[in-house]
């Protein structure tokens, strides 16, 4: 179980990965939204598409 | 003139110019006396062309009384969403960063739409870069909802909704990347049309994303949709999804009823969905029984795949951070807080999220192409709830739960309309949904008059009287 503190750690390490650097409300609103989000990026990358799954088929 | 010309679709103003009973210059007048009354209040507009529009509008007078009417449109008052450009006419997409941006040229649609001699009254208001959230404040309001100014109409086309719900143009033209087009539709008592991507050409139009992107209008009627659509659509050479454009004729079928059409209900995805309100639930149903009546056969369907249409649709929407990642760099603070933290959240995708996403998007549309390889339509409820208060709209969160009912046609470019079909307790539009095969929008359209034409929902308006804050 990921404690608030990892999951900020998380944010900024992804923030410094995309090169990101944000002010402290751009910051928090953002890690916000990111939040929000993760449980549908969690489903993203737990559904493996099938090998018919081709965007240009 | 008689008539009352803010009463009127869009194919009450035309048949009335047809008639010779009405003039374009009385028309524009008219709709240009309304707007100075309650656009104060309604804020639709951000910039009114008056007296381009008289021009515009006593050549169509001039033509028409040689006998030389193009067509249904010549004369008719319309108004464009401000990421439509118009030649020489400010274009600001609702953005602190194009607050002072005219373009040089005509979009390809605008040229279309002044081919077909329309009237263009102004530019109307929209959701920051067709992304932000509804406002009150600011430069660039984003409107009022006729039926209830204390509540938005929805976006990001929300200033076309409320010029068309209000009698302040005949009719609009929105864009609809998740649902821009049809969910103001549905909370003003609109037909709204999203149709097939790569119907209608996007050049001359501001991009948000686009392989979801489309343009498409907004009236009060069907009709007035179909000869909107007739318009505009056709392949355009610098808008290469539009090579393979089959353009049809979408007014000739409108009343050829929905007898003997196969429609699949999906009704796990959206009926069942329990944050779909009841009173949306309940009009959409008997709306149904409606077209049961009529004749069309409907069958549950389901494609289980829509489940990921959600969580597809975010990672693909990360083409608007492509788009506006430098300005978003140089100049962060012309963004709301909620755009530009919609934005950036696009930089924490990464390629492997995108590309899934684009492998998921397949999936979903190879379900829904079986589906409707079975049915001529598939339908739903057109919205998840009637129009929110300004207040109660969510502030955070990439995009609200709502969007599953429109966002999906979106990824698989289906041709998709919404048609007013009952009103809540409080008096608030609500619709339903009907999409189609690709490039088959004249059967959706079709759809939608067989339900309307036994209905009236689409002849109520909204009372000016009302209009006060």
């Amino acid at each position: 179980m990921k404690t608030t503190n990892d999951r900020r750690a998380q944010f900024d390490a992804e923030c410094r990965s995309a090169g990101l650097t944000l002010g402290a409300r751009d910051g928090d609103l953002l890690y916000d939204m990111w939040l929000d989000w993760l449980p549908e990026r969690d489903r993203l990358r737990a559904t493996v598409p099938e090998p018919e799954d081709e965007p240009w088929r | 003139m008689a008539v009352n010309v803010a009463d009127l679709d869009l194919r009450g103003v035309s048949e009335g110019l047809g008639k010779r009973e009405l003039s374009s210059v009385e028309a524009t007048e008219a709709y240009l006396r309304r707007i100075a009354t309650h656009d104060p209040v309604l804020r639709a507009y951000i910039t009114v062309t008056g007296d381009a529009a008289l021009a515009q509008a006593k050549d169509a007078d001039a033509e028409i009384a040689r006998g030389k009417r193009r067509g249904p449109l010549h004369g008719v008052p319309i108004a464009l969403k401000d990421l439509i450009a118009v030649a020489g006419v400010k274009m600001t997409s609702g953005s602190q960063v194009l607050a002072d941006h005219v373009p040089a040229r005509d979009a390809f649609i605008t040229r279309k739409l002044k081919d077909a001699g329309a009237v263009l009254l102004g530019k109307l208001a929209m959701h920051e870069w067709a992304f932000g959230r509804p406002v009150t404040d600011g430069p660039f309001p984003t409107g009022r909802n006729p039926w209830d100014v204390r509540r938005a109409p929805a976006g990001s086309s929300s200033g076309s909704a409320v010029a068309a719900a209000a009698g302040l143009c005949a009719g609009a033209l929105g864009s609809d990347t998740g649902g821009s087009i049809r969910g103001p539709a549905a909370m003003t008592g609109l037909v709204g049309h999203k149709p097939t991507y790569g119907l209608v050409s996007r050049s001359g139009v501001l991009a948000l994303s686009w392989s979801l992107d489309h343009v498409g209008p907004m009236t009060r009627g069907v009709w007035d949709s179909a000869v909107m659509l007739q318009a505009i659509a056709g392949a355009d050479p610098d808008d290469t999804s539009t090579r393979n454009a089959t353009t049809q004729d979408y007014v000739q079928h409108l009343e050829d009823g929905a007898r003997g059409l196969r429609l699949g209900l999906l009704k796990r995805y959206y009926v069942d969905f329990p944050g779909l309100n009841d009173e949306v639930r309940g009009a959409a149903l008997t709306a149904f029984d409606v077209l049961r009546k009529e004749g069309a056969t409907i069958d549950d369907v389901d494609a289980p795949s829509l489940d990921l249409a959600m969580v597809v649709w975010a990672p693909i929407m990360s083409e608007s951070y492509e788009y506006h990642a430098e300005t978003l760099r140089k100049t962060p603070e012309k963004f709301r807080d909620g755009v530009r933290t919609r934005l950036l959240l696009s930089a924490l995708f990464t390629a492997q999220d995108v590309q899934r996403a684009q492998r998921l998007r397949a999936r979903i549309g190879r379900e829904v192409d079986a589906l409707l390889s079975r049915v001529d339509a598939l339908i739903f409820p057109g919205q998840a709830a009637p129009a929110l208060k300004f207040e109660d709209f969510p502030t955070t969160g990439f995009a609200p739960a709502s969007i599953r009912y429109t966002a999906p046609w979106n990824l698989l470019g289906l041709p998709a309309v919404v048609v007013p079909c009952g009103f809540s307790r409080e008096g608030l539009p609500v619709s339903i949904q009907i999409v189609g095969r690709r490039f088959d929008d004249a059967t959706v359209l079709r759809i939608a008059r067989a339900y309307e034409r036994v209905t009236d929902w689409h002849r109520r308006r909204p009372d000016p009287a009302r209009w006060t804050l």
